[in-house]
């Protein structure tokens, strides 16, 4: 019993020791959670400061963020419509873009939209109400002088700039109470050709491209809800469908609709002409001219793709075109050479696959581009040898170093590509660096190809350029472009600078014939040593030099020349035989256009020769200013600007900022491109998302140039808030066991 | 803790002698979990602070090279950035190497380059940012009229004088990349002292005051080599 009672005291001190020991550690852990918590917390809440329901909404209608935190407005609806002329080698576009102002305020819009990397934008007009209103290229900076002057006196104005050579914007400020204003550019192209085929492209969406750190993952696409992506949907979004914040593209009937018209004078007998992604009214109106129209309006979210072919024998392989523009003549050639039969030549091939699995590419441009690197595979002969890369923002090699492509080979890289699925973010670089080590060939001269599978959603296009440049050695780069929407300029530009070939793949059923296209272009033998050579003498031509050829390219020259006189003869190596061809400068035929076109190759080499490092930045500048002020065109330097001199808008009545959202490209899967992480270029594309989607403060680092400001990253850890909690966990563990042992000593 | 109380009831049952001997290992096993627990979640936030600090070290390194091959050097194998410069702050004494990117895991070593911005010496504003309790804590002294030293890649060394500094938001940062001139802005969260990540971040603007000026590479490397300054 004495025991006993000696022992219930210590026992209860030691239950209350205990139970202290136990809360001690539970409230330390709750502390340490608890202020993680917060900090995390913290760091969501500043993202997200707009989410206001708007209730003043009484019907749906599509809002959009004003420069007001936590207001929202009226979008301006926009229609476009596209009316192209083909005559021979080239076409002119008019872009025609309606601003329509539904509120009753007055209103800047701002629309960002892509166009031929190749174009030359050169003409910009403003419509409004009456008047035309013509602009004026000029230094960019001073053109956004030009054009916030205006802004602020109240006066209408339009302002074309370029963000990429296929990106562009255009801004009108000042645009009235339910009021609307044309905005009209033109720029001329020159038409694509490769064999038999001649093609033109009309990017008409703005693909929301990936840029650093990773995109999470999203749910799974959706097939039943590929609505958005049907072109024969009604232009006209179906507003009661629309709720105010929910601009997921899934739920919206996209916006922007555009019709398009294509007037085609192809100079020799036209044999099919097909449009791949669109459905189209063909009207025939002699042997070699056709009015093509886009059926219906159509929303803005995938390319327009026109191609067509000559009639049986028809197909001309010299084409000879001059412009004399202001006492200066310009000359366009192309010239294809002659398909000899399959040389016996076919040295073997290292080929390097490179597969794009990003979230960008979710949905049918997985498909296509798995589908097209499964035939690839199948083509390749015993002979050669391969390798896979796989890339999202981690990547994979499947083999260590290229290996021949036998049976066993082919079977493990099969299983290994229909594995692969669409998620993460897009690191473009790693992937080219480990396509473009070269180990060496081991003896035998063998060929070094790099196959490019991808959509090209990125923002830091330099980066892959300076990489290519640098690692290109003797491999050659083949860009596969996939989707509905592929960044063309990276691609374009890459292939150029890989010394390599552009292939577009935009709809599952073009797999396979481009992938043969492509693989007859890798298995036959390339014309090289080109050269070009004017006898009159005094010709600046473009390219400076000749890229090498494959199978079915024609050799496409621009030049400013000395003297309409003379010839011109173009020399090169098909396989080992010689191949010579003089054209008759004289006879070449009236063309539209080409001053421009040759203008634009112009500032596309001083662009190249800066990333080749020929040529620093500020030469490359130079150059490119004094191109384009003297030939009017839009360039990453200049702009066009346009200002109706009326004042309009009364003082004091206040001006709001609106942005016109863009479509996702159809067949983009919306939660695999941006998961719970926004990644959008531009702002203007960020519109697009769900306010609550914009929510991840430490990603929004990795945004590329927005529009108007840097966003800055986050620039705190959580270094302080971890030492402490943890020299207060330390304390209280030291407490504990101090309190333990005097209580053990009390005791003993 | 219900199921751990009849244990350390007074009253439990005929084992009663046998429960200091049970239960004192058990007090001491907690005492040992929490300091263990301190223990990490302390180091973890030291392990930022030596990490931003021995990155430098072999950033230096890896600039060092970079100025004197002209190409972009990883400073470890498996890094996914690179230096792109070295900004000094003369008066303070301080340097630090600046990394492509501003992702978090860049920030972590360096100062990151605002991607698309220019560089520091190139018409635009250049930006680059880092934390603001490893790299850029010495902003808080930084005062107007000081200068700003930006070595870059290619071996140039542009000089910018402070002309202000402002607090804004992360994403209402009122930096134009684009704008005429050639600035220099460095960013870093705001307020200082805080402790939680938040909106606010403080920004030290500067403009050109010389042209950018190659210098020769010997004395540059030599310099890059001698470690950091802090």
């Amino acid at each position: 019993m004495t025991s006993m009672r000696r022992e219930a005291p210590a026992g209860l001190r030691r239950a209350i020791q205990f139970r202290f020991g136990y809360a001690a550690l539970l409230l330390s852990l709750l502390l340490a959670v608890l202020a993680l918590a917060v900090g995390g917390r913290a760091a969501r809440a500043e993202a997200a400061p707009a989410l206001v329901t708007p209730a003043e909404m009484q019907s749906g209608a599509l809002l959009f963020r004003a420069n007001e935190k936590g207001r929202y407005v009226e979008a301006p609806r926009l229609g476009t419509d596209v009316d192209l002329s083909v005559s021979g080698p080239t076409a002119r576009a008019h872009v025609t873009q309606v601003f329509q102002n539904p509120t009753d305020r007055w209103v800047e819009a701002v629309y960002v939209y892509p166009l031929p990397e190749d174009g030359a934008v050169d003409t910009l007009k403003m419509v409004v109400g009456d008047r035309v209103i013509t602009g004026d290229i000029a230094a960019r900076e001073e053109a956004r002088r030009t054009y916030e002057a205006a802004k602020q006196a109240g006066q209408t104005a339009g302002l074309v700039e370029e963000e990429r050579p296929n990106l562009f914007t255009t801004s009108v400020a000042n645009v009235g109470p339910g009021e609307t204003v044309l905005i009209q550019i033109e720029y001329q192209e020159s038409v694509h050709q490769s064999g038999d085929r001649f093609s033109l492209r009309v990017p008409l969406v703005v693909a929301p491209r990936y840029n650093p750190a990773p995109v999470t993952q999203g749910v799974d696409f959706k097939p039943g809800q590929g609505g958005w992506g049907q072109t024969t949907t009604d232009p006209v979004p179906d507003r009661d469908r629309i709720t105010p914040l929910v601009l997921d593209p899934r739920d919206d009937a996209p916006v922007n609709p555009v019709t398009l018209t294509v007037r085609l004078q192809a100079g020799f007998p036209l044999g099919e002409v097909v449009s791949a992604n669109h459905a189209v009214d063909i009207e025939t109106q002699g042997p070699d001219s056709r009015v093509i129209t886009m059926k219906g309006p159509v929303p803005a979210n995938r390319d327009f793709e026109l191609s067509w072919s000559p009639a049986a024998g028809a197909a001309p392989s010299v084409g000879l075109f001059r412009e004399t523009v202001a006492g200066e003549d310009y000359l366009l050639a192309f010239v294809t050479p002659p398909v000899l039969p399959q040389a016996e030549d076919k040295r073997p091939r290292d080929v390097v696959f490179v597969i794009d699995n990003s979230g960008s590419m979710g949905g049918a441009s997985m498909d296509q581009a798995k589908a097209s690197l499964l035939y690839a595979l199948g083509r390749l002969s015993p002979a050669d040898r391969f390798n896979v890369v796989r890339f999202d923002d981690t990547l994979d090699v499947l083999f260590p170093d290229v290996v021949p492509a036998d049976a066993e080979h082919l079977g493990t890289a099969t299983s290994f590509v229909s594995g692969l699925e669409a998620s993460g973010g897009t690191e473009m670089v790693p992937a080219m660096k480990a396509a473009l080590s070269d180990r060496g060939t081991g003896g035998a001269p063998r060929l070094r190809q790099v196959v490019f599978l991808t959509d090209g959603a990125i923002g830091n296009e330099q980066q892959l350029f300076d990489t290519i440049a640098a690692m290109r050695g003797r491999s050659r780069v083949f860009m596969v472009g996939i989707g509905s929407a592929p960044n063309t300029f990276l691609m374009s530009r890459a292939a150029e600078l890989g010394r390599g070939t552009f292939t577009q793949i935009g709809a599952p059923d073009q797999v396979e014939a481009r992938m043969r296209a492509l693989f007859e272009k890798l298995e036959s033998p390339v014309v090289t040593n080109l050269s070009a050579r004017f006898s009159a003498g005094g010709a600046d031509a473009t390219p400076e030099t000749l890229p090498d050829l494959y199978r079915g390219e024609p050799v496409v020259l621009a030049a400013k020349l000395a003297s309409l006189s003379g010839t011109i003869e173009v020399k090169g190596m098909i396989g080992d035989r010689p191949w010579i061809v003089t054209l008759p400068v004289a006879q070449a035929a009236e063309g539209e256009g080409l001053s421009k076109l040759w203008a634009r190759r112009k500032i596309a080499d001083a662009e190249v020769a800066q990333t080749l490092g020929q040529i620093d930045a500020e030469q490359a500048d130079q150059r490119i200013l004094a191109l384009a002020l003297r030939h009017h065109l839009v360039t990453r330097l200049t702009s066009l600007v346009a200002v109706d001199r009326t004042p309009r808008r009364p003082d004091g009545a206040t001006l709001s900022r609106n942005d016109i959202p863009l479509d996702l490209p159809a067949g983009w899967d919306f939660d695999k491109v941006f998961g719970a992480k926004p990644k959008p270029e531009f702002r203007e594309a960020a519109l697009l998302l769900p306010a609550t989607a914009r929510t991840d403060a430490p990603t929004a680092a990795d945004k590329p140039v927005p529009v108007e400001e840097v966003v800055l990253p986050q620039t705190a850890t959580d270094a302080e808030l971890r030492i402490m909690t943890g020299l207060l966990l330390l304390l209280a563990g030291l407490a504990a066991f101090a309190f333990g042992r005097r209580s053990m000593g009390g005791r003993a | 803790m219900n199921a751990i109380l009849p244990l350390s009831h007074p009253l439990a049952g005929p084992n009663l002698p046998r429960q200091p001997r049970q239960r004192q290992p058990k007090s001491r096993l907690v005492a040992l979990l929490l300091v263990l627990a301190g223990l990490v979640l302390a180091g973890q936030g030291v392990w930022i602070h030596a990490k931003a600090m021995l990155a430098q070290l072999l950033l230096d390194r890896a600039f060092a090279e970079t100025l004197a091959t002209g190409r972009a050097v990883k400073p470890w194998p498996w890094a996914d950035t690179w230096p792109v410069a070295r900004i000094e702050l003369p008066r303070l004494g301080e340097s630090a190497v600046a990394l492509a990117g501003a992702s978090g895991q860049a920030l972590a070593f360096g100062p990151g380059h605002v991607p698309d911005t220019p560089e520091a010496g190139d018409p635009g504003t250049a930006v680059y940012a880092a934390h603001r309790d490893t790299h850029f804590r010495i902003l808080r002294e930084v005062k107007p009229g000081d200068e700003i030293d930006v070595i870059r890649r290619d071996g140039r060394r542009v000089a910018f004088k402070v002309t202000g500094t402002r607090v804004a938001l992360w994403d209402v940062s009122g930096i134009d990349p684009r704008a005429p001139g050639r600035n220099l802005v460095l960013a870093t969260c705001w307020p200082f002292d805080a402790t939680t990540h938040g909106p606010y971040r403080y920004l030290v603007e500067a403009e050109v005051i010389s042209p950018a000026k190659a210098v020769p590479p010997g004395p540059l490397v030599a310099e890059a080599a001698t470690g950091p300054r802090r």
